[in-house]
């Protein structure tokens, strides 16, 4: 408390002792016959000298950096197949505008600096002339074209689907990443958030999650609470516990829709049992194309991978998708940077919550043999749902209601 | 007789008899004079002073979160200090570090650099410049002015709400704004923050009606449209692109309000959260963001535009020379006008938007840098055999050039899809809308501040001070943001409390750009108390210090409600005469200045 007074108090003096300060100096100089509102000579010279020590700090500052930071180092190069073709556009563009950056900041310091004021010369007065405001129309309009197009090419190729990709899917929320494989089928089984439980977090349907979900629901509507039962709850407490059932019933409502299909025959969810669900370390086969898909539990998050140049929200309440080919395993990468440690990563790269600076997760990329005996040992998500219900002794009970 | 001149008439008979009251039986009190004045003059620098208080909030706000990205963890007392419980032990809480990031954004974008930019200028010179007695609705502009007071008072309550303030980016995408149970900054502080933006909506559709009607209506004789100066050429379309984009925030902010209050389900859909699976089904997130950008595009206009303004008077009076090509720069803040509102899309090219329509805004965007090439070269054809006069003003309006063209560049390279993918909410962004629009906005702010300050307060502020000011935050400035395209071309991304370890050892540059930041921040102090020492104690102004052309400096050094004592002064040229070849040892001829008998026989007639 004594220091923020003193500290007050310090900021108060200073500001005082500077008004005072500036008082006397500014009296001074009237005395002088120095007018405020006029430059002086000195003050102009000085100026202009300043702007041109910035032009050479700027420029210097510009390469600099870009030496430093814009290589292979710091920039690795794209690790996917279209990847390339956005850096050397990329390249392209970088080579434009520095070269546009230079001549327009040379020019602006350099007139700032050689017409400073003289009172022995006047201004040209020089309003305009159509010839060159042509120029710096058409030029840009030329360069902006020849960009355009590149551009709309490399897009092109960045959203074109690739030919038997292997499916993948990224499922975010809040502040982790799940990744399913397709499986055998290279088909994701389906999918929705009314089935999400701790067990079952990305909503995976199948007979058996069905069943489960409907007995963990039927266990949870039952109220429990003695005091609602009894009028005593408070109101605030009451309407959220209003929520809660609402919703479960319309999860039971919703997931009655799944199983008349599957009872019906409408429906085997067939594709869901060889998915295979990893959450510490992905792995992706090299030189074979890759689909991801993307959902996401809660909020909007976004998958980047920027070594693969790849990066797509991931939107509560619909998919998006994403082609690419990694080209460059994760042991070759190591070797080019030069760096034991290194690994792929995907982030999360929009706003999600307070931990969202940690939400990510390494990804390898081996080659196609490794990558398949990988898989071949991985359990699929039929097998660890017929191990949990076997564990909770479910199985017989849903064998015997069928 | 023309509708305008008609309108002049109407309006000198009116203000003429108003004013003859004055004299006579009016005493102007505290109240009517300094808090619900209705006098143009009073409601600039009420904009200006209340912008000026929430800019120095956001910079605080700025150099906190500063300070953990440069030092991430380091406990540091002063945080503490600050913060309270939001800084335990003296390091940032991740909660507190979003909310730092998105109320920093707001309100430099709303309340300082919207309000605080177009509302202290347009009021302070649309009457002024085209010779007016006041706004076409004094009343209305004084509600503008509290409306925004009321904004920025509900957006500084926000801060100091239990459960934090809205802390989702100040873009506020839902779900994450929508729910409460995603993050503590969107249960009562995102209510208030929408209140807020409400409130600052309402200001800004006032004040863009009153700044329209104003530059049709009230122009005085001779004042064609084309005889107008740049800046409020720049604040009529400044208020267009406000009238036509603000409707459409305010319309996805209502939506929000139902989603999160009344169980709707425009942008919500298939959520599960706290271990509950919601009922809302149907709606779509991205819908609230095609929305946002549709206003959120026009903005970064509605806050360049301004200062592009300024700048192009500012340029022109201390250079001595014309304005290079006016029409091009009516033209192309035109240009720029128009396509600002058909280029939102390239805010969502990651979204999962369809790639066509992806393709549509790579082109629609790059057509910008059209027009913007235009100006950035009238601009230094402007200073082309000139005869250039550093005052603090001209260097602060160079400096936006400077800026614009740096921050402007890399525009190029976000607005192509296939650049942007990796690129996204990276640093690189970061940079980019920070020099281009942050920075070169304040910086047209500095320099119509520094400009027209003799003309808002009778006195000049102190030159040598102004240099320190600029320099040092010029080169903080390029300091900080420059740095940061280089992080965000190696992947780094926004919004991250830390882990910057992970990209190839940026730390140490964060430490660098961090302490650019302190600097410049603190150099701020050396403004504000220039600006508020200048407004009692600096040197009396003269009439025309700058000697510029405009009416403005036609008007008595003691403001007057009423602006002129006697007639409204008739315009009979272009406000860009300066170092006319005509013989006269004076480089300039005052708007108001008649014909000479050489001119009429040359006819050189703007």
């Amino acid at each position: 408390m004594l220091m923020n007074i003193a500290l007050i108090a310090l900021i108060v003096l200073t500001v005082l002792t500077a008004a005072r300060l500036l008082n006397v100096i500014q009296a001074a100089a009237t005395l002088r016959g120095q007018k405020a509102h006029e430059v002086s000579e000195s003050d102009n010279q000085l100026n202009a000298f300043i702007w041109l020590l910035y032009l050479v700090g700027l420029l210097g500052m510009f390469v600099y950096l870009t030496v430093k930071y814009y290589n292979d180092q710091f920039v690795p190069q794209a690790a996917s197949a279209h990847g390339e073709e956005v850096d050397s556009l990329l390249n392209l563009n970088f080579i434009v505008i520095s070269i546009a950056f230079v001549i327009t900041q040379v020019l602006l310091i350099w007139f700032s600096w050689k017409y400073r004021y003289n009172k022995a010369r006047r201004a040209t007065h020089y309003a305009h002339n159509n010839n060159l405001e042509l120029i710096w129309t058409l030029v840009p309009a030329v360069v902006m074209a020849v960009l355009v197009l590149k551009g709309l090419i490399v897009w092109s190729h960045i959203t074109d689907d690739d030919e038997g990709a292997i499916n993948l899917e990224l499922y975010a929320r809040q502040f982790d990443w799940t990744a399913r494989y397709s499986g055998a089928d290279n088909a994701l089984g389906k999918a929705n958030y009314t089935m999400i439980n701790n067990d079952n977090i990305l909503g995976l349907l199948s007979a058996e999650t069905i069943m489960e979900q409907m007995t963990l629901l039927r266990r949870d509507s039952t109220v429990t609470d003695s005091s609602i039962v009894n009028g005593f709850m408070p109101e605030e407490k009451l309407s959220k516990e209003k929520t809660r059932l609402r919703r479960i019933i319309h999860q039971i409502r919703t997931i009655a829709g799944f199983r008349y299909e599957y009872e019906t025959g409408a429906e085997t969810f067939a594709s869901t049992y060889d998915d295979v669900i990893v959450r510490d370390t992905i792995y992706l086969p090299v030189n074979r194309p890759i689909k991801l898909t993307m959902r996401s539990q809660d909020v909007i998050h976004s998958a980047y991978m920027p070594h693969f140049r790849v990066h797509m929200y991931c939107v509560p309440g619909t998919e998006t998708y994403f082609n690419f080919t990694p080209i460059i395993t994760s042991e070759e990468m190591k070797e080019k940077l030069n760096d034991p440690d290194f690994e792929y990563r995907l982030y999360c790269n929009n706003i999600c919550g307070a931990t969202h600076f940690n939400m990510m997760l390494p990804i390898r990329v081996i080659d196609g043999e490794a990558y398949d005996t990988w898989a071949a040992g991985k359990k699929t998500f039929g097998q660890e749902t017929t191990e949990r219900l076997a564990a909770k002794g479910w199985i017989t009970r849903f064998a015997n209601n069928n | 007789m023309s509708q305008v001149q008609s309108n002049q008439v109407a309006q000198e008979s009116i203000h003429g008899h108003e004013h003859a009251h004055d004299h006579h039986d009016h005493k102007e009190t505290f109240i009517t004079k300094y808090i619900f004045s209705q006098d143009h003059k009073m409601i600039a620098k009420q904009f200006l002073i209340t912008g000026m208080f929430m800019g120095l909030v956001g910079m605080l706000l700025s150099l906190f979160f500063r300070l953990q990205l440069g030092w991430p963890g380091q406990e540091m007392p002063i945080l503490e200090t600050f913060l309270g419980k939001w800084a335990p032990d003296g390091v940032l809480d991740p909660n507190f570090y979003l909310a730092a990031v998105t109320i920093h954004g707001t309100i430099l974008i709303f309340m300082v650099l919207t309000a605080g930019l177009s509302g202290t200028f347009s009021n302070l010179l649309i009457p002024l410049q085209l010779g007016a007695r006041d706004m076409a609705s004094p009343f209305l502009n004084m509600l503008s002015y509290w409306f925004f007071f009321a904004s920025s008072a509900v957006m500084m309550v926000s801060l100091f709400v239990e459960t934090g303030p809205a802390s989702a980016g100040w873009t506020v995408y839902p779900p994450l704004s929508a729910l409460p149970e995603a993050s503590s900054g969107s249960g009562l502080g995102m209510t208030l923050w929408l209140v807020s933006i409400i409130l600052f909506i309402v200001s800004v559709l006032i004040g863009g009606l009153n700044y329209i009607t104003t530059v049709l209506n009230l122009r005085t004789k001779g004042m064609s449209m084309t005889r107008m100066p740049l800046t409020i050429w720049a604040f009529l379309i400044t208020a267009i692109l406000g009238l036509l984009s603000f409707p459409v925030l305010l319309a996805a902010g209502l939506l929000l309000l139902f989603d999160r209050s009344m169980g709707t389900s425009f942008y919500l859909s298939d959520i599960y959260i706290s271990g509950q699976a919601m009922e809302q089904t149907g709606g779509s997130p991205v819908l609230y963001q095609h929305l946002f950008w549709f206003l959120g595009h026009p903005e970064v206009y509605i806050i360049l535009l301004p200062s592009l303004g300024i700048t192009s008077e500012v340029l022109a009076v201390n250079s001595r020379k014309p304005i290079f090509g006016y029409r091009a720069m009516i033209g192309s803040m035109l240009g720029i006008a128009f396509l600002s509102f058909i280029v939102w899309g390239h805010h969502m090219f990651v979204t999962g938007m369809d790639p066509l329509l992806g393709s549509v805004f790579t082109f629609t965007t790059l057509l910008i840098a059209i027009p913007s090439a235009i100006k950035a070269f009238n601009y230094i054809t402007t200073l082309w055999k000139g005869n250039i006069v550093f005052t603090p003003g001209m260097l602060f309006a160079i400096g936006v050039v400077s800026l614009f063209i740096s921050g402007g560049l890399t525009g190029i390279i976000l607005a192509d899809s296939a650049l942007d993918v990796n690129l996204h909410h990276t640093y690189f962004v970061v940079a980019h809308f920070h020099l281009v629009m942050g920075v070169a906005s304040m910086f047209g702010t500095f320099a119509g501040v520094y400009h027209w300050f003799p003309k808002m307060f009778g006195r000049m502020m102190n030159k040598k001070l102004g240099y320190i000011h600029f320099w040092v935050t010029i080169i903080s400035a390029y300091g900080v943001f420059f740095p940061m395209h280089y992080m965000g071309l190696a992947g780094v991304p926004r919004r991250y409390y830390q882990n910057f370890e992970f990209f190839d050892g940026f730390a140490d540059l964060n430490v660098v750009i961090s302490i650019f930041a302190i600097i410049g921040g603190l150099v701020q102090f050396l403004f504000v108390f220039n600006f508020f020492y200048s407004a009692f104690r600096g040197p009396k102004a003269p009439k025309n210090p700058w000697k510029a052309t405009t009416l403005e400096w036609t008007t008595p050094v003691k403001g007057i409600h009423g602006n002129w004592p006697g007639d409204i002064p008739a315009v009979h040229r272009w406000p860009y005469d300066y170092s006319v070849p005509n013989g006269e040892e004076r480089d300039f001829i005052p708007q108001d200045e008649a014909l000479s008998e050489q001119e009429k026989e040359a006819k050189v007639t703007h």
